[in-house]
């Protein structure tokens, strides 16, 4: 058996699956969002869809909040990542319980997550408790809304709590991975503790930083389960209105949910792209 | 290593207690919601003790049983499914070079990083007119989606690490394909197959958009009923079931351990989700 | 110029059983080039970091000209380590890399620019300056690298394995650029190696490590000579090992009398001779009938083994010598007195 017969044969199942479900999907989607659909008659492919969505205050404010989500989030998971792997990469008290609970979140699904959240930060949750026992606030409603808030702040908590170990156990393994040579190297040179971070360990890491904070983006970007229990019904999240929009009964919002939905694989999709783009030039500069 | 200056220590100390907090936190309410008994505002802590709503979620008219066997047929099934594809996958990418890899690599990759809603929807239509929404073997095939290229990215980099030249010498010592398989190929590959199956099935585990738009609320798996629970304010019963939810994943984790280390760990990190 | 004292230097890993470094006392005089040699593993590298201050000893002191350096941060200490395989900044142009250390210095932009060049052109690689290390070859990044640790005018300068990542032709060169900088700027260089030509051809003196333990410092020529210990000796190719005693300038043993050198201490000790010193034939004294047991071509050489009564000695001879030593018969070899060397016992 030739090789490129024995590759083509070892790589078909998965690629028939991830094709045809993956890239299948998407396709049937685009084709359902040019309003072209065996059910709904034999309208020719049109942008209405889109052109609706585009005029749609409701469809730019989720476009809006969604992308104000992501990235905070990203940014937020990102800093806070960094630092705690720089933390866990040293000896301190407590390093071996912190490495644990890290390991431990990244298995805990992001749902659980919110629903902690919501009983920790909501206006009758623990911390708004705690407040009342220390004699700050009087009722429930003097506490801050900080879950189905205007700024989305209880979604952007529950996503740093699921990334920053994410994004930490990737910077904490490239750390292990490049040793303390190159700090050291830049130590003998003059270096400051600050200036070798700044100047040598950041930069040496940022490429595999940045690749799990364009994960992160593009998860923020398209998870449903978190606005959903956590956002304010107006405007929602992004995937929270294509989802809506989906179980409409008026089949007419239809290629409007699925050019929402299409809307959040595009955008996740040309961060990724940009990301490449970035990191291709990076190498070649 | 250089020893640190005391404010630098003691920064650290603090901030290491800070991140430990932070990461407790948020599972603290719920493990304490599963147990209480009347816990209203502003009380810090239960006026009582119980196991009342693990009784209830145990119960038969709960649902919480027969969600909890639904989500583990699904993710067996979807993890069973994509080891088998997976594996040869993930060897033609490890260990091959070839015309056209890195578009295959990137077709593999973007079901990780691409937000499956659109997906999801798009497949909907199809799925509807072959019968497959509404059923579980729908929410199987859909759960492929995230737990395939999962899979086949953790083989490539478990065989990327293997050396086909002892699968030569095997054969030359006389043993068959199968054998050379068997007893060559197959123990050099376990522990990434071993890990890469358990989180695979985490992944599934983890599923609720995917689940809901295929299964249409009738496949209820732990998850859709978590949700519906939180969403209706059963504060006790989504605490136990939170829990129970979580539960696997902790298993999965004490049974990898001895795995988990640097490049592996990063990778489980970027793919677990 | 900078004279670099280490006193009972020692480290030892959380964990480990024996120490990395166990009381390495040396003194490097100003502008000496010294080699610490030792086979990998023997905690060489932690010695250098810790002059580096990059590591903080378990015990013992660092003096720069007779000071106390163990409170001094790395960046302001003044010795700069050159690492295994140069680790240039893979993310920074060649001029950059070289002008890192005055950057973090923050000198003005166009006088790093200068002389960064100026030290590019030093090390014979002018024109290179706008690469990216990636684009370079082993030899020069290697280049690199130690124009990037000169041009900050270090007062001490630690070279790990400094030629060890290069092919065998690149080393000679580097080798010869190394010895003629340190020379030209007259820095106090402390130096790793496993390799003992490496060290014999750069350094003023050698300091053999071997377990984390310093064996003997000594010129080049004198490490082969005159070897303080067997495992020095052995470190250096020494096989043949013959227990006895000296007394009155005679050598008892198995071999029977032996005239030792002049000025040989008297007492119990190891006798070692190095194979390439021993001489086919009688000699005017010293002879000793032998048995041909074993002949090896090397190439170059030809190694005999051979028994003079229950002794086992290996000798090596020219080829065309050697080939009068047929296995099995009998031969006579002698050992000239000056290159007999008594150790103490072990």
């Amino acid at each position: 058996m030739s090789d490129r017969l024995k590759i083509a044969l070892l790589l078909a199942p998965a690629l028939l699956l991830v094709g045809g479900l993956f890239f299948g999907g998407l396709a049937v989607g685009v084709v359902r969002s040019l309003g072209v659909s065996p059910a709904l008659g034999g309208a020719g492919p049109t942008l209405a869809a889109y052109r609706t969505l585009l005029a749609d205050p409701e469809f730019l404010r989720s476009l809006a909040l969604s992308l104000h989500i992501s990235v905070i989030s990203t940014a937020l998971a990102a800093i806070i990542g960094v630092a705690a792997a720089l933390l866990l990469r040293r000896t301190f008290v407590g390093r071996g319980v912190a490495t644990v609970l890290f390991q431990l979140n990244l298995t805990v699904p992001h749902l659980v997550g919110a629903i902690g959240i919501l009983y920790l930060l909501s206006q009758s949750g623990l911390v708004a408790r705690a407040a009342h026992g220390a004699g700050l606030i009087g009722g429930p409603a003097d506490f801050p809304p900080l879950t189905h808030d205007r700024w989305a702040i209880g979604i952007i908590l529950v996503y740093v709590w699921k990334e920053v170990p994410f994004i930490g156990i990737v910077a904490l393994a490239q750390m292990q991975a490049l040793g303390e040579d190159w700090e050291s190297v830049a130590r003998g040179l003059g270096a400051s503790r600050w200036q070798a971070l700044r100047h040598v360990l950041l930069p040496l890491i940022l490429p595999g930083v940045l690749a799990a904070s364009v994960i992160v983006f593009a998860f923020t970007f398209g998870a449903y389960e978190i606005p959903a229990l956590l956002g304010q019904s107006y405007p929602a999240a992004l995937p929270v209105l294509a989802w809506r929009r989906f179980t409409d009964p008026d089949l007419a919002a239809r290629p409007e949910a699925m050019a929402t939905a299409l809307v959040i694989a595009l955008l996740s999709a040309a961060m990724i792209w940009a990301y490449v783009r970035l990191v291709r030039r990076g190498v070649r500069a | 290593m250089e020893r640190s200056p005391p404010l630098l220590r003691s920064v650290r100390v603090l901030s290491g207690i800070l991140l430990i907090v932070w990461l407790v936190l948020p599972l603290v309410p719920l493990v304490v919601w599963s147990l209480a008994r009347g816990w209203r505002y502003p009380d810090l802590l239960p006026d009582a003790w119980t196991l009342r709503a693990w009784d209830y979620a145990l119960s038969a008219q709960s649902g919480v049983l027969p969600a909890l066997w639904t989500t583990l047929v699904v993710a067996v099934c979807a993890t069973a499914l994509a080891v088998l594809v997976g594996v040869p996958a993930g060897r033609a990418l490890g260990l091959h070079a070839f015309r056209g890899k890195a578009l295959v690599e990137i077709a593999i990759l973007a079901p990780v990083i691409v937000p499956g809603i659109a997906a999801s929807f798009g497949l909907h239509a199809v799925f509807l007119s072959l019968g497959l929404t509404n059923g579980i073997a729908g929410v199987i095939l859909v759960h492929l989606i995230p737990t395939v290229p999962y899979m086949t990215l953790v083989m490539a980099g478990g065989f990327a690490n293997f050396d086909p030249g002892f699968e030569a010498q095997a054969r030359s010592l006389g043993a068959s394909r199968w054998q050379t398989f068997r007893h060559v190929t197959l123990p050099a590959i376990r522990p990434g197959l071993i890990v890469g199956a358990l989180f695979a099935f985490l992944v599934s585990w983890s599923q609720y958009l995917l689940t809901l738009v295929i299964g249409g609320g009738r496949v209820v798996t732990l998850p859709i009923l978590l949700f519906n629970f939180a969403s209706a304010g059963r504060n006790d019963l989504t605490g136990a079931i939170a829990v129970l939810y979580v539960l696997p994943g902790v298993v999965v984790l004490i049974l990898t351990a001895r795995h988990l280390s640097g490049r592996s760990a990063a990778l489980v990190a970027g793919l677990g989700r | 110029m900078t004279r670099v004292t280490l006193d009972a230097l020692t480290a030892v890993y959380p964990g480990a059983a024996a120490p990395a470094v166990d009381g390495l006392t040396l003194e490097v005089a100003e502008g000496e080039l010294v080699a610490l040699l030792g086979p990998s593993g023997c905690g060489k590298t932690t010695a250098l970091k810790m002059v580096a201050g990059l590591l903080a000893p378990t015990s013992g002191d660092v003096a720069f000209g007779g000071r106390s350096v163990l409170e001094v941060p790395p960046e302001r200490r003044g010795a700069v380590l050159v690492m295994q395989g140069g680790l240039l900044f893979p993310y920074m142009s060649v001029a950059d890399n070289v002008g890192f250390g005055l950057r973090m210095r923050g000198r003005p932009r166009d006088e790093i620019r200068r002389r960064a060049a100026d030290m590019l052109e030093r090390v014979r690689l002018p024109g290179l300056a706008d690469r990216r290390p990636a684009e370079l070859s082993g030899g020069q990044q290697q280049r690199v690298a130690l124009a990037r640790a000169l041009v900050v005018g270090p007062k001490v300068l630690l070279l790990d394995e400094p030629l060890s990542s290069l092919d065998a032709h690149l080393r000679g060169e580097m080798r010869d650029l190394i010895r003629e900088l340190q020379q030209e700027l007259g820095i106090t260089t402390i130096m790793v190696t496993h390799d003992q030509e490496e060290a014999a051809i750069l350094a003023d003196r050698v300091a053999l490590i071997l377990q984390g333990r310093l064996q003997q410092v000594d010129a080049p020529r004198a490490m082969y000579d005159r070897p303080a210990t067997e495992a020095a000796a052995r470190f250096f190719g020494g096989r043949n090992f013959v227990p006895g005693t000296a007394e009155g300038g005679r050598f008892l043993s198995a071999l029977g009398p032996l005239v030792l050198p002049e000025g040989a201490r008297d007492g119990p000790g190891l006798l070692t001779i190095r194979p390439e010193a021993i001489r086919p034939g009688a000699g005017p004294e010293n002879t000793l009938a032998v048995r041909v047991t074993g002949r090896a071509f090397l190439g170059t050489a030809t190694r005999l083994t051979l028994a003079a009564g229950d002794v086992t000695l290996e000798a090596v001879l020219p080829p065309d010598t050697a080939d009068a030593f047929a296995p099995g018969g009998a031969a006579e070899v002698h050992l000239p007195r000056c290159a007999l060397w008594v150790l103490p016992p072990a």
